[in-house]
Parts: structure tokens; sequence; C-alpha cells
């Protein structure tokens, strides 16, 4: 019998929480807790007697839709010609890529019928995996706020006239000739981070035609910190390439690689390689981060550090590494006994793993941070990718940061010396340093073109604004993370006619070659026709979507010690710290206007529609900063107001903000002052000066005690078990995770967690021996990430509710990530689960359906027949899981009325029914999937081989957590989880027998750090 | 009474009515059940959608082209096969033939006419089902389910005409009892087969669901999503 581990050891909190209003048992938590459906009895609407119901109801049910049966026409119009391996109905996948800060990210994208409708990873690539903003990005495209036409804008910013393509042409060839006498002075672009090699052709062509015109690139949320460290490090600028899969150690220092990172998809891959413990070992991460992020939810230990004291520790780590002060550096750090503890373990994992070690740090973080972090690295498992950055033209040909090449250009336009600047992309106006005053130096420039997706803020201060080309339209390429030349094939003409940045600058410059596709083939030419057939190798190239042996060498690392820079110590007393990170959602402010990633509840915080003040719960009792309320925070002479958070897990003394929010001119979703839409969330680039792009110390804060409730979904759909005080212990059995000595120990831990008897059913027991659909969820691998939560509502036509909506528990995600804290306040651990219908197969919801809605099929799914449903909700109030979602409104009714919305229907898919008010829906195993492969096998007269069904969750999955597949397949991957000592089903005590089956967690602490984290002591105890 | 007493007092039904009673229930419910009635009779597929013959904008006749020259149904609607929708021609497929021949033809001066522009047809659909329905083409056609077991006679239509109600009873009496209604699938576009003489047509339907391991769905999951 294996010796009770202390972690179940009955504590008087609950163990496993989701709140600080759970851990104290509000009475807010409570209620939330016990009414199934919130924002009901709907608030009082006036004199609402019993005739005037009867009226409403007889009138809406006369005029209730008996139209649409029959009696209207319907047409069919079938295409003058068909291309060739199209079929009306049959979707077709393309590989493009999708280019972020730079950096491509490969992707297939689903077609249906000539329009794409959902993005996929390459199957190469972290397992098709993709990052949640590519999973929305195709809602971008069919934006119906997006920039429509070219227009010509007034000096007052308002008047704004529509003007064609043409007619801008004419207006620049007179000035683009002015500029070519003048040898290109008074000429300057501004561009986005772009590693394309078709932009840099045309920039080259530019900068040989227009000598002094000035080339800038900005990028706000920019990793040039990292690429300075590196190129102290190794004697040139690169980007870290990191093995995660192969190191045993890795600790981040307010680096986030799994989330907010570039290579974050691959990332998540390989670190989820090492953490199967069936493979025999385990890796370790580490993390100390004042903010929590993905990385910290995931890490093996994560200790709150305030961000301005991690070059110290880093300083620290690497004198006792390199052994040459005597003495301890990391006793002499000001931090909690416990972090020091960690410090020395992790010092000790260190040096036992010396050559395979892996340290980073964020970009956030100085230089000589990343260049600290780099020395604690071995050898083994960090490469180098090139990180070319274009040479600034003019008189000096160096490299600069996009802080200081904005900066140049800021300085040039305030003088006067740029007449025509064309903004590529971006938002400058928006998320420029604040003290740069980028908007009154535009002022100055004459002529001022913004080329971009939406009449956004920087476009209002230009006088020509141009509808841009999105991704999905354009032909173009880019680099990936290590340098892989991935090309962009469009799956839609553009909308709107827009335009590239490549097709707008070769038009401006007079190039002989104008259309995308002709620059593409022109500049990636040198790479393909590596002697043999063009035209063949190029066909290939972008059928595969990438162009191969492209990829430069990475080079290796040799780790040194970093000589001593001088630093004085500080003696001022630590003031509150200030931190500012991208926004997992919206990133740096681009995304505002989308209504999935606005409505997607922030992976580690669970907030929506917002940003916020993330407190320490010590700091905010200290400062008498109440949660969900409005602070105002005082930096460098300027403030924002916004709403409070108090985060477990955020260091003390250190106040996290999300940039991205506070759009003025982002859309009806994401904000606009001029079309009345609420301004989501506060602009935190208006604190953001270019001496502390990141934050610093020095900022106040100002409690003003006005209550601002926030869309939070962290405490809706709470499982209750037995009742508030019980659930906290139950809760572990929800999500079961253990250490790898317990594993080693026994591997089924996970099935000795509760109490289970073996139980009979009270229904006649079905066979299945055809298809049984069943599903495995490895907690081990998941990471948290949400992509699956996106990639379902893509698939599945799920809409967007709203800020007051979500407020009250109605999102309508049919996925959801349950997002548990365990230990302590100060230092928490987090726990993360999916969660979507289990499909039953002695569901409750199925017995209690008074029309028989939602029946079982002879393969094992629940179906949800929508046409059935008469909204009685009896179903959801009986499902243990809380996984059905109702339809309060007809939230797409919008797309009916409104002609400017009608493009919205585009993104929809026709495989799955668009569901209207009063229905009940949820997660339906991807039904259109299965029916789609077992049909195509059927047609090919062969069974359906596993693999072949991929519901979205699992598509979009880059670690590979969930699988899915025929349960009487003896050979299929779901069959061998479900199968292992690892499996669980969730609440199956309730003899519901789930369908899906989740996977113990398996984290994997160091030893002298067990006891202590496990136990949830404060991190100030000996 | 006094007029002011008339106003005031309590409401009484007429004498008359007393005799008139039973007439009045019968009429109620005579009345309910002619709106059950019609209802159940009147707004079913069977009243609503057999019979629908709309039309169209260029007079094809598929009695002409299927029936008399004897193009088979896939020539035309070829995804039938491999595909859920059993999509029309495009217009590249009736200038096949019409650029050359009957180019003079007033019936398909349209045809000619919207070619040359670049424009679709608009044919106006017959066959219509919810668009909570999802029915696939090639899952019928290529185990034995033959075009004109539920589009009828199409051969011999000049204006093509909703045969079958198509109605989710009408498809559930075959899936239950496929047996009637098979065909080797080879023979799916042959609108005149009929079973081989000197064998039991019900035996004869048994055997080939059995060879063909026939089993349709009758669950909701088979066609709802």
């Amino acid at each position: 019998m294996p010796p009770l581990d202390p972690i179940f050891r009955p504590t008087s909190s609950p163990e496993f929480w989701r709140s600080l209003d759970e851990r104290a048992g509000t009475s807010e938590f409570r209620a939330f807790l016990e009414r199934e459906f919130h924002g009901l009895p709907l608030p009082d609407a006036g004199s609402f007697d019993r005739r005037r119901f009867l009226q409403l109801m007889g009138a809406s049910f006369a005029l209730a839709g008996l139209s649409g049966c029959w009696g209207q026409k319907s047409y069919i119009a079938p295409a003058k010609t068909r291309p060739v391996e199209r079929i009306p109905g049959v979707p077709q996948r393309f590989a493009t890529c999708m280019e972020l800060g730079g950096v491509a990210q490969r992707l297939f994208v689903t077609s249906y019928d000539g329009r794409p409708i959902k993005v996929e990873g390459c199957p190469s690539v972290a397992r098709g995996g993709t990052s949640l903003l590519a999973q929305a990005s195709v809602l971008e495209l069919y934006d119906p706020d997006r920039s429509r036409e070219v227009l010509l804008i007034d000096s007052s910013g308002r008047d704004r006239i529509v003007k064609t393509w043409d007619d801008f042409l004419v207006f620049a060839k007179p000035l683009m000739e002015r500029f070519r006498e003048a040898g290109g002075r008074g000429l300057a672009v501004l561009s986005e981070a772009s590693s394309s090699l078709t932009l840099a052709a045309v920039r080259e062509t530019l900068q040989q035609r227009f000598p002094e015109a000035v080339w800038c690139e900005y990028e706000p949320l920019s990793w040039d910190h990292e690429r300075e460290g590196v190129r102290r490090a190794t004697g040139r600028p690169g980007r870290p390439v990191y093995a995660l899969d192969r190191a045993p150690v890795v600790a981040c220092f307010d680096a986030d690689p799994l989330g907010l990172h570039r290579n974050a998809v691959e990332q998540m891959h390989a670190f989820s390689r090492n953490r199967a413990p069936e493979n025999g070992w385990m890796g370790r991460l580490y993390s100390f981060e004042s903010t929590f992020s993905l990385t910290g939810a995931n890490a093996d230990h994560r200790f709150p550090v305030p961000s301005r004291l991690i070059p110290s520790i880093l300083r620290a780590l690497h004198e006792e590494l390199y052994g040459d002060v005597a003495g301890r550096a990391i006793e002499r750090l000001p931090l909690p006994e416990a972090t020091r503890r960690a410090l020395a373990v992790l010092l000790k994992d260190l040096r036992a793993a010396r050559d395979e070690a892996l340290a980073m740090a964020g970009p956030n973080q100085p230089p000589e941070a990343h260049e600290l972090a780099l020395s604690l690295c071995g050898a083994r498992n960090v490469y180098f990718a090139g990180d070319p950055r274009p040479a600034v033209s003019g008189v000096r040909k160096e490299e600069r940061s996009h802080l200081e090449g904005l900066r140049a250009l800021t300085r040039q336009m305030a003088e006067g010396r740029i007449d025509f600047l064309v903004v590529l992309g971006g938002n400058p106006v928006y998320d420029a340093p604040v003290d740069l005053d980028f908007a009154g130096a535009l002022k100055k420039v004459e002529h001022r073109a913004h080329l971009s997706l939406h009449v956004d803020e920087t476009s209002r201060h230009c006088t020509w604004q141009l509808p841009r080309a999105h991704y999905l339209e354009s032909w173009g390429d880019a680099r990936d993370y290590e340098g892989l030349v991935c090309l962009q094939q469009p799956l839609i003409e553009p909308l709107y006619g827009g335009k590239t940045p490549a097709e707008l600058l070769a038009a401006l410059i007079g190039n002989d070659v104008l259309k995308g596709y002709d620059l593409v083939r022109r500049a990636v030419e040198p790479f393909v026709a590596e002697g043999g057939d063009f035209e063949r190798s190029w066909r290939h190239a972008v059928h595969e979507g990438f162009v191969a042996n492209s990829r430069p060498p990475l080079f290796p690392h040799e780790p040194r010690p970093v000589p001593k820079s001088v630093q004085a110590a500080d003696p001022r007393p630590a003031s509150l710290e200030l931190v500012f990170r991208a926004d997992a959602k919206v990133y740096d402010g681009r995304f505002a206007n989308n209504g999935w990633l606005q409505e997607l509840p922030d992976p580690l915080t669970k907030v929506t529609w917002e940003n916020v003040a993330l407190f320490a719960p010590a700091t905010a009792r200290e400062l008498g900063v109440a949660n969900e309320t409005m602070v105002r925070l005082k930096y460098l002479g300027r403030d924002l107001e916004l709403p409070a958070y108090v985060m477990p897990g955020q260091a003390p003394g250190t106040i996290g903000v999300s940039l991205g929010y506070g759009r003025t001119a982002a859309g009806h979703v994401g904000g606009h002052d001029e079309w009345g839409a609420a301004i989501v969330g506060s602009n935190a680039f208006a604190l953001r000066t270019a001496d502390a792009p990141w934050g610093g110390e020095g900022v106040v804060v100002e409690a003003t005690g006005r209550r601002r409730p926030l869309a939070v979904t962290q405490n809706h759909h709470a499982i209750d078990t037995v009742g508030m005080k019980e659930r906290g212990h139950r809760v572990k059995q929800l999500v079961r995770e253990g250490t790898l000595a317990q594993f080693a120990n026994d591997p089924a831990f996970a099935q000795r967690i509760g109490h289970r008897a073996e139980e009979f059913s009270l229904w006649k027991e079905h066979r299945y021996d055809g298809h049984k659909w069943g599903m495995a969820i490895d907690l081990s691998r998941c990471t948290g990430c949400s992509a699956c939560v996106l990639a379902c509502q893509a698939e599945n036509n799920i809409p967007i509710v709203g800020r007051e909506n979500v407020r009250i528990g109605r999102e309508m995600h049919w996925l959801r990530i349950d997002r548990y804290f365990r230990g302590d306040e100060d230092a928490p651990s987090v726990a993360q689960q999916p969660v979507a219908c289990h499909h039953c197969e002695l569901a409750p919801c199925e017995q209690v359906c008074p029309v028989a809605a939602t029946v079982h099929d002879r393969e094992g799914l629940n179906s949800m027949v929508y046409n059935r449903c008469v909204g009685t909700r009896y179903c959801s109030n009986n499902c243990p899981y809380k996984v059905r979602r109702f339809n309060f409104f007809n939230y797409q009714k919008r797309l009916e009325n409104d002609p400017q919305q009608e493009v919205c229907k585009l993104a929809h898919n026709p495989e799955v029914t668009v569901r209207a008010r009063g229905v009940m829906e949820k997660c339906s195993y991807c039904l259109q999937r299965i029916q789609a492969a077992k049909l195509q096998a059927k047609n090919e007269g062969r069974p359906v081989r596993d693999g072949e069904v991929v519901p979205a969750c699992m598509q979009a999955c880059p670690t590979g957590a969930i699988s899915f597949g025929d349960l009487n397949d003896r050979r299929s991957e779901v069959a061998a989880r479900q199968s292992s000592p690892r499996a669980y089903g969730m609440l199956a005590e309730l003899n519901v027998r789930p369908r899906t089956q989740y996977l113990a967690r398996v984290r994997n602490p160091h030893p002298d750090l067990t006891g202590r984290q496990e136990r949830g002591a404060r991190s100030e105890d000996a | 009474m006094t007029p002011a007493d008339e106003k005031t007092r309590d409401f009484v039904f007429p004498r008359w009515l007393n005799t008139a009673r039973p007439l009045l229930t019968l009429l109620a419910g005579g009345a309910g059940l002619f709106v059950l009635v019609l209802v159940a009779y009147g707004l079913s597929p069977d009243t609503l959608a057999v019979g629908y013959a709309p039309k169209q904008p260029i007079e094809y006749s598929h009695a002409m082209h299927a029936g008399e020259l004897g193009i088979d149904c896939r020539y035309c609607h070829g995804t039938v096969e491999k595909a859920a929708h059993a999509a029309l021609p495009t217009s590249q497929t009736c200038m096949n033939c019409h650029a050359l021949i009957r180019t003079k033809s007033q019936k398909i001066a349209l045809l000619l006419e919207k070619d040359a522009a670049n424009r679709p047809i608009e044919w106006v659909r017959v066959h219509r089902l919810p668009r909570f329905v999802y029915f696939d083409h090639s899952a019928h056609v290529n185990r034995g389910v033959g075009c004109v077991s539920c589009h009828g006679r199409v051969d011999k239509m000049d204006v093509v005409r909703q045969e079958k109600p198509l109605s989710m009873g009408w498809c559930l009496s075959c899936h239950r009892h496929p047996e009637a209604y098979l065909r080797p699938p080879e023979f799916a576009t042959k609108m005149d087969w009929v079973p081989p003489a000197g064998q039991d047509p019900a035996e004869y339907g048994r055997k080939l669901r059995a060879d063909l391991r026939i089993d349709p769905p009758t669950d909701c999951s088979a066609c709802h999503r």
C-alpha cells in the first residue's frame, strides 16, 4: 500500500480552488454556484401583466416562421466553368502561412466553395497544431468593419472621400517623380516587422532608385532585447532555437516559451514530448516571473518574483555556476526564503544537467539578462537562427532596434524633413511610445498614406487610407522562426480590392512587375531554381507551402561567462513596479476587433472583454484595492484608469497590465468612438515610454473605489458535487495530478483518488458493435493555450454573446478550459482541464428531455437535434459537467438584418447548422467530421482508419493532448490512452459512463522542494 | 326593467342559446377536427411538395435529353457519386454540345447569352430539404438506390416535377426496410430497371441487402448535425 502522500491531507480551505471568492466562500460565489442560469428572472420590465404577456406571445406566434418552409423560391446558380478538382460542397485545403511580428506560421487552410473558413496547422509542424491567434484569423478576413475602399482624408480627419486605387496612383506619380529627382530625400516608409523576401526585393529596388529614402521597421512588441543579448553572447544578432524536448532542466525567467513567444507552437509541441511519464523520463520546468503566464501554469515549480529583480537573480546564478565568486550570491538576493531555496535547488539541477540545461529570459528583460540566461544554457539544446533586420538606408547602415529606428524617424518627421510617409500596416499612432508624440510628428508630414485592414487610429491621422489585402487574400512569403522560407497563397480574391505592402510599393516606385504573384515568384526564384525546372519547383513549393532547403544553417551556442557590468546597487527601497505584457488574445491590439478573441477567456485570468491591472493578494490588501474596482495608475507623469483584479500568483509589489486594449477606432467589436461602440479595456500604451517600453518601478496606485463588474468566466459552470465544503476536497477528483515519484511508485495513482464502487444501471445497457467513438485528454500535455476553444468556435459556428452576457454566464463556448489554483494564494500552482460534452453512455441529459431532442445514437454519440428542441433547458440542469449551452437570444440575427454585416455569413461552416434562439447546443464530437470520414471510407469501400476522424479541438492542439477515435479499434490511439493506468473518468462515480477520459497530469517536482510546495505552505515559512 | 337596471345587472345568456347549444358544441368540435385534418393533410409534404414543378429560366427538357437522347444522369450531374450534392452542370457542360447543335434555337438563346456574358443560369431548385438536414447523394447512389426511387421518371419529364414528398417519415420508410428499394449499384441511373424476372422481388432485395452489407442508420445523427 503506497504511503499516503502529504498532498492528500485534508486542509481546512479547499485544496483546489478557482478563485479567491471560492476560497473564501463568499456569498457571491455561492450564488453563482447554485443558480443554473444566471441573469434569470429577467429584470423588471415595468408593467408586464398577464394580459400583455399573452398579447406578446400571441403576436410572436403569429409571426413565427411558417415562412421559409415553402412558397419561397430557392435558386441554384452553377458557375460557368468549374475549377479543376473543385466539387461543390467538398472542401479543399491549401497551404499558406500567417506572418506575425516578422515570423511565419505555416498553415493549411480549408476552403469551402472558394472561400476560406477554417485554419489548421501544417501536419508536419507540431502535429498540425496552431496558436489561438491563427485560429481566429479567419474571422478577421470577414470583418465587416474592414476598410473597403481607398479614402482621401482631409486635414481635420473627419471628411473622408471615397477614391480609387487609380486616383491614388495618379496623385502619387508626380510626387514620386519629384523624389526621384531629389534622390529620395523626403520619402519615408514605416513598415511592420517582416521577413518577406518579396518585400525585401521591392525595398531594394526602392533603395536603388531613391537612395536617400528612409526605411524604418517598427513592431511595438519587439524582441530587440533578446536579439541584443544574443549578439553580445555570440557576436551576431540571432534568435535562440530551444530543443525543449531534450532538455532535462528548463528555467524561465519572465519567459513564456509556451505562450507569448514567436515559436510557441513548436515549443509547446517539443515541451509536451518529455511530459509523458510513460516515456521513462521527464524534464523539469522552473518558472520565475512576475505575472502568471502559460509557462508558469505548466511549470513544475513556479515562483513569483518582481521583473526588476530578474537580472540580479540571473547574475547570482551565473556567479555561482561559474564559481568565480566565493560566497553565496543567491542568499544575498532580496527574496523570500522559499524562493531562494528554489533557486538553490535550480542551481543544483543546472549543475547536474550542465551541458543540456536551458535557461531563458522574457522579451521584457534587458539585454544583459538574456546574455546571462544564455550563459546558463548548456551547449547542446540551444542553437541560433539568424535574425536579419533590414538595414536603415541612408548614411548609416547599422541595424537598429525598432525603438531607435522609430525615434529617429519621428525626429525627422517632427523637423519637417519628411514629405511623404507611407505606413505599411501597423498602427503607430496607437502603439508608438507616447513620449515620442508620433501623432504630432505625423502632422508635420505633408502627405501620409496608411495601408491597413481597418480605418484605424493611424489612418485617421493620414491623408490617404488604402485597404490592405488580408493574408488569406495575398500572394506573399515570410520566414518561419528558424528561417525557412514559407509561401503565402491567396484562398480568395481580395474582397475589397486590397493590396499587399509589396504590391503597393511596387506600384508607387514604378516597378516593372506589379502583381503579387509575379513579385513573389521573382523574389523566391533564387531559392527555388536550384538547377532544374523552375515551374515545377515553384508549383511544388506553393503546394507544400514552403521552399525546400531554404533554411539557413543554425549556428551553435558556446556558453561562456559574462563579464560583470558596472551596476551600482540601488539604495532606494523598492517601489511598486509596473509590468507591461503582450496580451494573449489581442496581441498588441491588432486583433481588438476580433470578437472570438475578445470573448475568449484569458488562459490565466479568465477575463473577457477587458484588460485589468493584476495585483497580488498581499499588495491589494496593502494598498486597499478591492477586486473589480477601478484604480488609477500614475506612472512617469501620465495616468490610466482600469479595473483592478486580484490575481493569485502575481508577484507582490508588481502590477501586471496587458497592452492592446482601449482602442478608439477598432470597430464595432473592439470599440469605436465615432460609431458609438463601447471601447473595450484601457489603453496601456498611454503609459508606455520609449525609455521604459516594458514598464518599471515608480508606479503609484490610487484606488477610486468605483465598482467595475468584470466578465470573468472562472466561476461559471463550476461543478458542484456535494456542496461547497466538500467540493474543495473533491475537486481533486475532477482534475487529478501527481508527481513523477508517485507515478513511478504506482502508475495507477490517479484511479485511487476518490472512491468508486462498481454500479449497475437502471437502464438497459446497449452494445456498441460498430464504431464506438471516444476521446482521451492527456492533462500532462495540455498547456491550457485555448487554441482548441477557438478551433471549436470556428468549426461549429459558435456565436459570440458580448460582455454583458458573458458576465452572467451565458458564453457559448462548447469547450471550456477550467483553471484551478492549488496551494496558497501567494504562490499557487495551476491545473488546467479542458471540458466539453463527454457523450455519456448513460447520459443524464437524455433522460430528462421531454421532447427527445437529445438522443443517443448507435455509435455512442449524444446527438443534439436542434429542430426538436423546445428550450426547456432541463438537460443542462441535469448535466453534471455543465457543458450544455443555451441560445438565449438569436445571436445571429444581426447577420439577417444588416447588409453591412452580411459578409460575416461567409465565415460560417456550411456543414454545421447555425442555431437560432431557443435551442440547446453542445459539443458534438465534430459529428460533421465523423460523417465525412465515414462517407469517404464507405465510398472507397474500406473501413475508417484510426486518425482519420479528427475533431477540431484535436486538430488545433499543438501538443496532441486530445485524442479521438474508435474505441472498438483495439489498435487506435484513443483505445491505448483510455486503457492507460493514468486514465480516469471525471465524475465517473455518477455512473454516467463518460466516453471522454482524462489522463492524470504528472508533474516532476524536485524531491527537495516537493513537500513544502505541495503542502501549500506559505512562502515565508522556513 | 328600466334602462338603468339593464346596464347594471349581471350578464345573462339569451334564451335561444339553450336550443342552439348542442349544435354549437357539434360545430366547435367539428371545426377543431376540421382544422386538425386540414393541417395534417393540407400542410404535409405530400400535399405541398409533391407536384412542385416550377418554371425554369430555360425550358430544359429531361424527356428529350435523358429520355430520347439517352444521356446518362451522371453526364451532367457528375458529382453524385463523389459528393453530397448532385451538382447542376456548368454552362460549359451544356456548351459541349450546344456550341454547335441547335445554336439558332430560341429555347437555348438564354444559355448562349449567359455563357457569352460569363454569368450563371439561375435555375429554380425543385427538390429542397430543410437546411438542418444533411443528405449525401454519394452514400445512396453508390450503394444501390436508384435515381428513380426518389426523383421519379425524370426521363419522362419535360418540366422537372417533385414526385416524392422527401419528408423524414418517407426517408425513414426506406431506411427501415431498404430491401424493397435496392438495386445493384451499377443500375443506379437506369430509369426503367426492374428486378430480374423469375425471382421473388422481396427475396432479391434481401439478398442484395446482405451482399452489399446495407445497414442504413435510423439515428438522428445520421442526417441532423
